[in-house]
């Protein structure tokens, strides 16, 4: 079942000259882990603030095409009603922060809803223990560090129970392992709570292996859109300069040269030390 | 940001600290108002002690003498001027009572600095929010109030950053006169006024998807309730307040020099 369909998309900013997306059609499936991706300025975030009715509704400008997201029309659709169903974690994790403790801030989107305030404990806990932050309920946003103030906010998301969480870069302005300990997070969410996820992401050195469906979009259009495999392993891909797993390329290498003779294209590491293992035991 | 130091909230676990910022705030008035009916110096002295058990009680002794040592400076001003005038109007002479009443005047201001540093150095802004909130001040107004003071260290922080990048560049900050030394600091402010800009248009964004402004009635994930310890202050602070008064108006006071 597609939870976010999009037909022939196309928006422009207010004092823009060409559209920032244009022409996109896709859809994305209930319970689906997608991976956004493509070059610098391409509009993947302008695409993320059409799924949750930022644009056109604080955007203005114009939208064109359909957008569906879990059944409701987005240009028909406030915000605040959105946010039920789409929750958005945004790059810079400073500026998504406004409460000055942690549990506070988790609370921020119940409070807008005006849910009671033991329902609301509840969500909170729920939301804290899910993205593994529930030791720092009362520490202020500046005590944190970066990922620790991503931690949050995705637990803010948590909270609000959306069926649907888009993660614009949320990992780029954090350490390696600060990155890892997100994608586990979110991992999770997909896995074991059904929530599906559309993660933005320009390294997918570790983000690749948890995806079913890669999109990759160039200057405002989707170029590549299919299986994680299939698309990584594309030449247009490696063309455009997406960041294509280490692996992946290595793979790719060592099959050109007749090394690797499969279809199995590898994600991980750990993919290619069983291709790797196979073919040295033959 | 040492400046601040002597004010900055820190959370600690104490009766003091989990007290209902209206019932401290009502303390701070009723304090405020006794340091004003007096002038004498043996009352301020009382009143100045009367408090050291809430800053025990409060564990914020150290932050609390820091605060003080802050009010130094100003607290010399305000004895310096005091004796100034007595000299002068006292024909150029000073008898006693004339520093005695400097050291009134100078504790007057020291017990209000130290009403105010307890009520800060106690109070989380997250719960002065609060009870801006219960009081039934307008929730927009409330929220732009917590939202300053969350990002006050952000953008300390990032004025130091761009200070620091302007320096790299060749600005020399301390060069020139008075004028020349405020124009100095326009490569500074200009970044950060972009800067902060940019950073209230993410934060409304993201506030939008956070569902802001779904409801009317918003609720609260904590609310103040007064409790015992509430109740035991706000009846402290009415016995100063009319023991106070009383004393004012009906005993006359002993003085040291007379
Ligand atoms: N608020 C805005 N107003 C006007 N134009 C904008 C705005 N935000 C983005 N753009 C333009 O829209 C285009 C797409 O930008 P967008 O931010 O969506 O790209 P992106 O894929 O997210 O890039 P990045 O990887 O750098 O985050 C760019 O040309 C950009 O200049
Ligand atoms: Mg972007």
């Amino acid at each position: 079942m597609a939870i976010i369909r999009t037909k022939g998309l196309t928006y422009t900013y207010p004092v823009a000259t060409k559209p920032a997306v244009d022409g996109v059609s896709i859809t994305i499936e209930k319970g689906e882990f997608a991976v956004l991706t493509g070059p610098s300025g391409c509009g993947k975030t302008t695409l993320c603030r059409c799924f949750n009715g930022l644009i056109p509704h604080f955007y203005r400008g114009d939208l064109r095409g359909q957008l569906q997201v879990t059944g409701l029309d987005v240009k028909e659709t406030p915000i605040h009603e959105l946010a039920l169903h789409v929750g958005l974690v945004f790059q810079n994790p400073e500026n998504q922060l406004f409460a000055l403790s942690v549990e506070k801030d988790v609370a921020f989107g119940l409070e807008n809803l005006g849910m009671p305030r033991n329902e609301m404990q509840k969500q909170v806990d729920y939301a804290l223990e899910t993205s593994g932050i529930s030791h720092l309920r009362l520490k202020a946003p500046h005590e944190l560090s970066g990922g620790q103030q991503q931690r949050v906010a995705i637990a803010g998301i948590i909270a609000m129970q959306p069926e649907v969480m888009v993660l614009d870069e949320p990992t780029s302005f954090l350490d390696p392992l600060g990155a890892e300990k997100i994608f586990k997070v979110v991992r999770a969410l997909n896995q074991e709570h059904h929530m599906t996820v559309i993660l933005v992401e320009h390294r997918l050195d570790l983000a690749a292996r948890y995806a079913d469906h890669v999109i990759v979009m160039d200057r405002g259009k989707v170029i590549l859109d299919g299986e994680p495999k299939d698309v990584l392993s594309s030449e247009k891909a490696r063309l455009i300069g997406v960041g294509i797993p280490k692996v992946t390329l290595l793979y790719q290498q060592l099959a050109e040269v007749g090394l690797l003779k499969t279809n199995e294209v590898p994600l991980s590491s750990e993919e290619i030390t069983a291709l790797l293992r196979g073919v040295l035991n033959d | 940001m040492s400046f601040f130091d002597g004010l900055k909230f820190r959370r600690v676990d104490s009766a003091v600290h989990l007290m209902d910022p209206r019932v401290k705030f009502f303390y701070v008035l009723a304090i405020f108002v006794i340091a004003i009916l007096f002038h004498e110096l043996i009352p301020l002295i009382i009143l100045f002690l009367v408090q050291i058990p809430l800053v025990i009680l409060a564990r914020v002794k150290r932050e609390w003498l820091r605060s003080l040592r802050g009010a130094a400076f100003l607290a010399t001003v305000i004895f310096g001027t005091n004796l100034l005038f007595r000299f002068i109007y006292g024909g150029y002479s000073l008898i006693p009572s004339d520093v005695e009443h400097a050291s009134a005047m100078t504790l007057r201001f020291l017990v209000l600095v130290e009403s105010f540093s307890i009520f800060f150095l106690t109070t989380s802004p997250d719960h002065l929010g609060l009870a801006l909130e219960q009081s039934h001040i307008p929730y927009e107004f409330c929220f732009a109030f917590t939202t300053a003071v969350r990002f006050v260290p952000v953008l300390a922080e990032e004025a130091q950053t761009i200070m620091d990048a302007q320096k790299a560049r060749g600005l020399e900050l301390e060069k020139g006169n008075f004028l020349k030394r405020i124009r100095n600091y326009i490569p500074i402010l200009i970044p950060l006024i972009i800067s902060a800009i940019r950073r209230s248009l993410e934060l409304a964004e993201a506030m939008e998807s956070r569902a802001w402004g779904a409801i009317q009635k918003r609720t609260n994930l904590y609310v103040l309730g007064l409790k015992a310890t509430d109740y035991s202050m706000i009846l402290i602070s009415s016995l100063i307040l009319v023991i106070g008064v009383y004393i004012r108006f009906s005993i006359s006071i002993p003085s040291f020099s007379t």
